[in-house]
């Protein structure tokens, strides 16, 4: 059991370091990421460009690092506000019961019932597309199934003996909220977030691939893997090999280090 | 079991090296000496299918419709030819048009072609009003079988030009539901085939009253580039378009065909800011190396624009004096008030920094780079420009305040018109400019006509609207053996141009 729970921190922390370590290299790395120099096109990786160059002249590897970073904080972004919201309708959901149930129930159905690449393009074009077309869009569609669990989680503490006691207590409906509720939403709440965020960087890409997304300007793992399409048949491998390798390890990542935590912080594997 | 797969391995093996023996390219064998198979973007299928009032062969990318007979030409030299007409005379005061017609031509149903139905198509096209502008023409009359008699609005020098581009439909049979999809016309082709999305079968017209086509049959495919790359690899077509991007490559029994065009990309100016100084305009227009941005993005296919009608008969030749001369450039940005900053970037304490965006459609990648470049280049001047891909609903709604790059090129002085004169979407009008292309156009002589647009295009100069950049070479996979014919100028739009001769396309081995 510690062994699980020390590897896990390690992962996590690792994790950590490496989301941390990424945005900060794409931060640095912005502008060389947009740079066109036109001595340099159409490199296959060397030891100056490890992942080559594209046909504008641009360093793939500074390309695919602010892409990663771009995407990252994108993801950060949209996970948090999609978990948020959805403890938020999940609670209300529970606790109040009756029409907000009701209410929050039918659009939980509603939204899982639309496909979510579907519902993201439709909120991202009424969104003016962009950065925060995309940002609203993840979010926006991705909190139903969270949402979901808690409700059925605060419906079952709803019941619970100690809870029931506290309410005849007197205790005010704050506190019990804050004290009893939300301690016991708690490991949900992270694994759902920590879960939902390669789903989000996902997304990202798949729309911005698809042309709904971010503009094309920006150095977006979607984009560089959109643009690299054209050039695959020239026998430009490495314009989509890396970024999606890249894309495809972070992702990785966070939905192991997600499942990890899920498994330690459930009651029912907790003492595995 | 280990057995059983190794013993199937080798017996596939032995087929494939059997099949390999007797692997004489079959296109090799079985080519037909009288057909060729063209690949085209999935842009140029014409979606409301070969009808002339719907915008086949018209509109922005002109070209010769093939299936139908066309009343004029334009010549290799893009002065004007004949076809049906047999001489056109305009009235004194350009009001009138009057056109005599060839008696011995017939639709591909028997029917015979007469000037009742060139008066008909000219007045439905006129009516349906889709990408041809006919707002010009106020009706067109048959007075006899052979003589046409077309009513101007007003006058309009060009009419020849804009006869080249109008295919003539049958009066009897016409019908705008179907005809796009079954159509009916006198040209070197009749329509064989087309699966929408896929391919059009054309074949040789065997009652065409001109030269008989040598091409007796022409496959055209509509692919994406890469398909086509990957067509032209596998030997399924004889001729396909590709781009610089793959310009590097080299495939087996094919060459690389560069045609030289009219299809040019330029920017946009003045814009509210800097550039509203005509000198900044004139800096950035001198300032600019276009060979330089020909070599880097198209991979030195192309050639430097300086109008958007470069060596058309009415290209004014002085505009390309302007040359590349980047000190000289940076004087006159000195001159203006512009000066360099700490960051090198020029400002003005009233004015602030000289920057731009440049705008390009998102998911063309030429113009991108295009911008690219320029915006390398416009940063050794001093000016700080940021290229940025959106969709072309902001490109035409911002036209007037954002640079853009935009690809033109057509054959008829009517596209001068369109982007200069006042009324145009960049929101800039000159009035001494305007008065040299109304002249142009009330005109009674063509050839005079030249002149005058020519006239114009030295208003253009002094006044440096719009900085263009380069012509942009039509790039082709050509079949080994394959000789196609001597291309016009291309204009703008990679399709239908390239086959505009297809009937004289021959096969050498």
């Amino acid at each position: 059991m510690s062994n699980r729970r020390k590897s896990t921190l390690i992962w996590l922390s690792l994790s950590g370091v490496l989301l941390c370590a990424v945005v900060l290299a794409g931060a640095l790395l912005g502008e060389r990421a947009i740079t066109a120099d036109f001595t340099r096109k159409n490199l296959p990786p060397c030891p100056a460009f490890p992942f080559g160059t594209d046909w504008m002249g641009r360093d793939m590897l500074a390309r695919t690092v602010a892409g990663l970073s771009l995407s990252i904080r994108v993801g950060a972004l949209t996970a948090l506000a999609s978990a948020v919201l959805a403890l938020a309708l999940g609670t209300a959901s529970a606790a109040l019961g009756g029409w907000v149930d009701g209410a929050v129930s039918w659009t939980i159905d509603l939204v899982m019932g639309i496909p979510h690449i579907l519902l993201i393009i439709l909120i991202s074009i009424a969104c003016g597309r962009g950065l925060w077309g995309v940002t609203a869009g993840v979010a926006l569609s991705h909190w139903p199934a969270l949402a979901r669990l808690v409700r059925g989680e605060v419906l079952q503490l709803r019941e619970a003996p100690w809870l029931r006691m506290s309410r005849r207590l007197g205790v005010p409906p704050g506190r019990l909220l804050w004290n009893h509720l939300l301690p016991h939403l708690l490991p949900q709440f992270l694994t759902g977030l920590i879960l939902q965020f390669p789903h989000a960087i996902l997304h990202e890409a798949g729309v911005t691939f698809l042309g709904f997304g971010l503009s094309p300007e920006q150095p977006a793992i979607g984009v560089i893997l959109s643009e690299s399409m054209g050039y695959l048949a020239a026998g430009r491998w490495w314009l989509a090999l890396f970024p999606g390798l890249a894309l495809v390890g972070v992702v990785a990542l966070f939905a192991l280090v997600g499942e990890r935590l899920r498994l330690l912080l459930a009651p029912a594997s907790a003492q595995e | 079991m280990k057995k059983t797969i190794s013993r199937l391995f080798s017996t596939l093996l032995a087929f494939t090296l059997l099949a390999g023996c007797q692997a004489v390219p079959p296109a090799e064998t079985a080519r037909d000496e009288h057909a060729v198979t063209v690949v085209m973007p999935p842009t140029s299928e014409p979606e409301a299918g070969f009808d002339p009032a719907f915008g086949w062969g018209a509109g922005e990318h002109v070209h010769e419709p093939l299936i139908q007979s066309t009343l004029t030409v334009t010549n290799p030299d893009l002065t004007v030819g004949y076809d049906l007409a047999t001489g056109m005379e305009a009235s004194g005061d350009g009001l009138t048009w009057t056109v005599t017609i060839r008696d011995d031509v017939r639709f591909t149903d028997g029917e015979p072609l007469t000037a009742t139905d060139v008066a008909f198509t000219y007045n439905a096209a006129r009516d349906a009003s889709s990408v041809n502008d006919f707002t010009m023409l106020d009706r067109a009359e048959a007075a006899d079988d052979t003589t046409v008699v077309f009513h101007m609005n007003r006058p309009f020098s060009i009419w020849p030009y804009t006869m080249a581009t109008l295919g003539i439909v049958p009066e009897d049979s016409y019908d705008p539901a179907t005809y796009g999809s079954n159509p009916i016309g006198s040209g070197r082709y009749v329509l064989k085939q087309w699966d929408r999305g896929q391919q059009v079968i054309l074949e040789a017209n065997p009652d065409y009253y001109g030269e008989k086509p040598k091409m007796e049959r022409v496959n055209l495919l509509f692919m994406e580039e890469d398909a086509a790359f990957l067509a032209v690899q596998a030997g399924q077509a004889d001729l396909a378009y590709t781009s610089a991007a793959y310009a590097g490559q080299t495939v087996n029994g094919f060459s690389l065909l560069s045609v030289p065009t009219v299809d040019n990309r330029g920017v946009n100016l003045p814009l509210p800011g800097f550039t509203a100084d005509s000198r900044v305009r004139q800096a950035i227009n001198m300032g600019i190396d276009r060979q330089a941005m020909i070599d880097n993005v198209l991979n030195g296919y192309g050639a430097p624009a300086y109008s958007v009608c470069d060596n058309m008969p009415w290209y004014n030749p002085a505009l390309a004096e302007v040359g590349f001369d980047r000190e000289r450039a940076s004087a006159l940005l000195d001159e203006a008030g512009w000066l360099p900053g700490a960051d090198g970037i020029r400002e003005m304490w009233s004015f602030g920094r000289a920057e731009l965006t440049i705008h390009y459609p998102a998911g063309d990648s030429l113009r991108q780079a295009l911008a690219a470049e320029l915006s390398n280049q416009l940063r050794e001047l001093g000016i700080q420009a940021d290229p940025k891909g959106v969709d072309w609903e902001t490109i035409y709604g911002e036209a007037y305040r954002t640079a853009t790059v935009w690809g033109w090129g057509a054959h008829t002085p009517m596209e001068l018109y369109g982007i200069y004169h006042s009324g145009n979407e960049y929101g800039y009008s000159n009035t001494a400019l305007d008065a040299w292309m109304d002249e142009a156009l009330a005109c009674s002589d063509l050839e005079l006509s030249y002149t005058l647009w020519q006239k114009a295009q030295e208003e253009i100069v002094k006044d440096t609207l719009f900085v263009w950049l380069v012509n942009v070479d039509h790039l082709y996979w050509v079949r080994d053996g394959l000789r196609v014919a001597e291309q016009k100028l291309h204009p703008h739009g990679h399709g239908w141009s390239i086959v505009n001769n297809v009937d004289q396309w021959e096969w050498t081995m």
